[in-house]
């Protein structure tokens, strides 16, 4: 029988199966008796055929720093992470609300600037961001949406209580492990799901492809969609090829596109297609070499001309990075207010302001207490965990902090939930996170299909998959 | 369809063709390598050679003499990285040329590719030879008629699945043209004759076909231009029409760029001559000539559809 020992007697964090009693939660009853009924030999083996399934399918991403075995399998945890219909109610208000407020902070920037000239947000730091575009200014987006596709990362405190830690408002990954995480889940432990009435997740690509016609330019009763991928090299490709598949579009690279007179162009076997709307996975750095980097071989030459006449829809919309800056972070609780005049529903972990003489001092006083991370790095690279970090490592952080301070916010240590996760045969616990999706067409809708990675290593609480995460299939449970 | 996208769609055809036909030939050679042909007089040697001389590489590549050619040519023909014509390096390039294009592909199609790629990968000569090369093969084989038949059974028969047909019966002619090229049957005993036949997958459809004695002009006849064996010369370039013009639109009999204008001559070639005048000069030329076509053919399908200059 498979050990389901109440491995968190004493703990300072929040268990996502264990009251702090040790007594499992209501909602993970059913999953527990469906475990001990099963037995450890059972699981055992059918993980090692959901592997196999997922290795057979290509299920796998790129590691960067990694010049061997470059495609790996995104390490999957077949213990579902379940979330309640309450808990998830709170996550959608919070998130579509959070969203909103980001949109509208991203319209104002580029145009009247009032949240500026009232002086919520420091202007400095707008215009400092490496991803606020002044080709962006005064550019009317099609239906003033920016962020049409956002991944929010959710934690939780010690209290059990949902908090913000980062917004991913440009080009967020993670979707398509959602998707096949649940495929391979119900094919390989059905056993699971019988007690339970989760909310299905298959509808996300088609809800995505309404977003996208519904930014398209007028004028064409059948928009034409793609998908733009850096390529097979991209480590997130696999994501690439199953959106495009499942909506139906073509999935494109930059040399398959052309600009002719400010339109884009598909390059067919029957000549030129007329491109109307383009889900981009690729930087805006690297969009047009003309605007941008102009060694960039991953982007459309006359790309941004074609899209500030109007004559293409981009989503995300070009610029929306200053929204998701980690040093504008901090301000999105204001920018709640500010735009939307309501009080945040999910709060933010507290975050220190290197670019503040007062908090720089604080931050470089307590480096061993502290989170640093740098704000123009994702993916969990380019951060500093205080309290794990060698005394050489914080040394080293220390001297970039002060010759860019700009670059780093700190936050303390978040102790994040754990759950219960297979690692070599044995149930441990291990922390998580939640990234749910959000998508804006003519409103937030964030679907019920969020993904929740998983540190994997003993202790650790960073979940990226480029630093040894993993994921878990995500159930939000049916009202 | 995009121009590149139909480019790896082409490629994914041929490769898996290649990939096909070369684990065949392996095959068929090296169970009559057991016996017929004997490792004492020789003769063994000659039978490697002409095996390099199909599914190799134009390189000459060398083999040994010592009564290692079957253990060379088959490291040669199955795993050297270096030959583009060997198994591991075809089921390469067609899994790179699926993955590039990994959107247009049913999950079917992209999985029978990906399986197969990974379990060649982990694959070696020893091991293979150890365990007898028949097991290697034709799980090979069997694979690669899978993606023939789940690409028919899954995937729309569009712009798509033609290119993939267009490459899948070029590979084919092409591959069997070489065969005949390699392989002098007209002087020969009849076994070499039904050693081209089993390579061509064609021993028994022949033998159902032809009821006389055998006879080896027959069976180039056979290779050639049988209407119906889907492995001949005829029958291929006819799909390659086909597909050809189901892609232009154009109506069959007229053409609408060189690819097509050319497959037609080809078409009319097989169609209209007797086997004594395509032979006349030996079989041997006329196969040469056939390999010079497939490989211009390919060339203006390139030019019509997929041009390099394009994809800059």
């Amino acid at each position: 029988m498979l050990d389901l020992q109440p491995h968190v007697a004493e703990r300072e964090h929040y268990d996502e199966l264990y009251e702090a009693s040790g007594i499992p939660r209501p909602h993970y009853g059913p999953l527990a008796a469906t475990l001990a009924l099963l037995g450890r030999d059972e699981i055992l083996a059918r993980v090692q055929a959901i592997n196999t399934a997922l290795l057979q399918r290509g299920v796998t991403f790129t590691v960067y720093a990694d010049s061997a075995g470059t495609e790996r399998v995104f390490p999957f945890d077949v213990i579902p992470r379940i979330i309640t219909p309450v808990e998830w109610a709170r996550i959608e208000r919070g998130i579509r609300q959070r969203v909103r407020a980001i949109n509208a902070f991203l319209y104002d920037v580029y145009h009247s600037e009032r949240i500026l000239r009232e002086r919520r947000i420091p202007r400095e730091l707008v215009y400092s961001s490496k991803n606020y575009n002044r080709e962006m200014i005064d550019v009317d987006v099609p239906r003033d949406v920016y962020v049409h596709v956002s991944g929010i990362d959710l934690i939780r405190d010690e209290r059990g209580e949902f908090l913000v830690l980062e917004d991913n408002c440009r080009t967020p990954s993670g979707i398509s492990y959602v998707l096949e995480n649940r495929d391979v889940l119900k094919r390989g432990l059905p056993d699971f799901f019988r007690d339970y009435a989760v909310c299905p997740v298959d509808d996300y690509p088609s809800r995505l492809l309404d977003v996208l016609r519904y930014v398209a330019p007028p004028g064409n009763a059948q928009p034409s969609v793609v998908v733009l991928t850096p390529g097979i090299y991209n480590s997130a490709y696999f994501e690439h090829t199953l959106l495009a598949r499942r909506m139906g579009v073509e999935l494109v690279e930059a040399r398959d596109l052309v600009v002719v007179d400010n339109v884009v162009y598909l390059k067919t076997t029957r000549g030129l297609e007329r491109v109307d709307v383009i889900y981009r996975r690729i930087d805006d750095d690297y969009l047009d070499p003309l605007y941008f980097l102009p060694d960039s071989t991953l982007g459309v030459t006359g790309l941004m001309d074609a899209y500030r006449a109007g004559n293409v829809a981009v989503a995300n919309a070009i610029g929306t990075g200053v929204g998701d800056d980690k040093a504008i972070y901090r301000f999105v609780p204001d920018m709640i207010r500010f735009y939307l005049d309501e009080e945040p529903v999910l709060s933010n972990v507290p975050t220190y302001d290197c670019t503040e003489p007062a908090q720089l001092q604080h931050v470089l006083a307590n480096l061993d207490k502290l989170v640093v991370k740098n704000t123009n790095a994702s993916g969990g690279y380019g951060m500093l965990m205080g309290p794990y970090a060698t005394a050489d490592e914080r040394a080293r952080f220390r001297e970039t902090i002060v010759a860019a301070p700009r670059d780093f916010i700190a936050q303390p240590v978040v102790q994040l939930s754990s759950s219960p996760t297979l690692v070599d045969g044995r149930m441990v616990a291990r922390r998580v996170d939640l990234r749910p999706f959000a998508l804006f067409g003519r409103s937030v809708e964030v679907p019920p299909a969020a993904l929740t990675r998983v540190a994997l290593r003993e202790g650790s609480l960073v979940v990226n998959s480029s630093q040894g995460g993993g994921s878990k299939d995500t159930w939000v449970l049916q009202a | 369809m995009l121009s590149r996208v139909a480019d790896s769609l082409y490629w994914l055809g041929r490769n898996v063709e290649r990939a096909e036909t070369v684990a065949r030939v392996l095959d068929v050679n090296y169970t009559r390598a057991m016996d017929l042909y004997s490792q004492r007089d020789g003769r063994s040697e000659t039978l490697w050679r002409s095996v390099m001389q199909c599914a190799g590489f134009h390189r000459q590549h060398k083999l040994s003499t010592n009564g290692k050619a079957a253990a060379d040519c088959f490291g040669f023909c199955a795993f050297d990285e270096g030959n583009p014509n060997s198994i591991v390096s075809s089921v390469r390039v067609a899994r790179s040329n699926a993955l590039s294009i990994r959107a247009e592909l049913t999950t079917e199609v992209w999985e029978v590719v990906n399986v197969l790629y990974l379990y060649v990968a982990e694959q070696n000569l020893r091991s293979v030879l150890r365990e007898g090369p028949t097991k290697f093969l034709r799980r090979v084989r069997d694979w690669m008629q899978a993606f023939a038949g789940m690409s028919d059974a899954t995937m729309s028969h569009g712009d798509g699945w033609n290119f993939l047909q267009v490459g899948r019966f070029i590979e084919r002619a092409y591959m069997t043209a070489r065969i005949l090229e390699a392989i002098d049957v007209e002087n020969e005993p009849w076994h070499e004759a039904q050693r081209l036949l089993e390579m061509c997958c064609a021993s028994v459809p022949f033998a159902q076909w032809s009821h006389r004695t055998p006879d080896a002009r027959d069976a180039l006849g056979f290779i050639v231009l049988h209407q119906n064996f889907p492995r001949s010369l005829r029958f291929c370039t006819r799909e390659v029409d086909a597909a050809l013009h189901r892609i232009s639109h154009e109506p069959e009999g007229s053409f609408a760029n060189d690819a097509e204008r050319r497959v037609g001559r080809l078409r009319a070639l097989f169609d209209y001559t007797p086997l004594e005048e395509m032979l006349a000069d030996g079989s041997q030329a006329f196969s040469a000539s056939l390999v010079d076509d497939y490989e211009a053919l390919s060339a203006d399908i390139q030019a019509a559809y997929f041009p390099r200059l394009l994809t800059a």
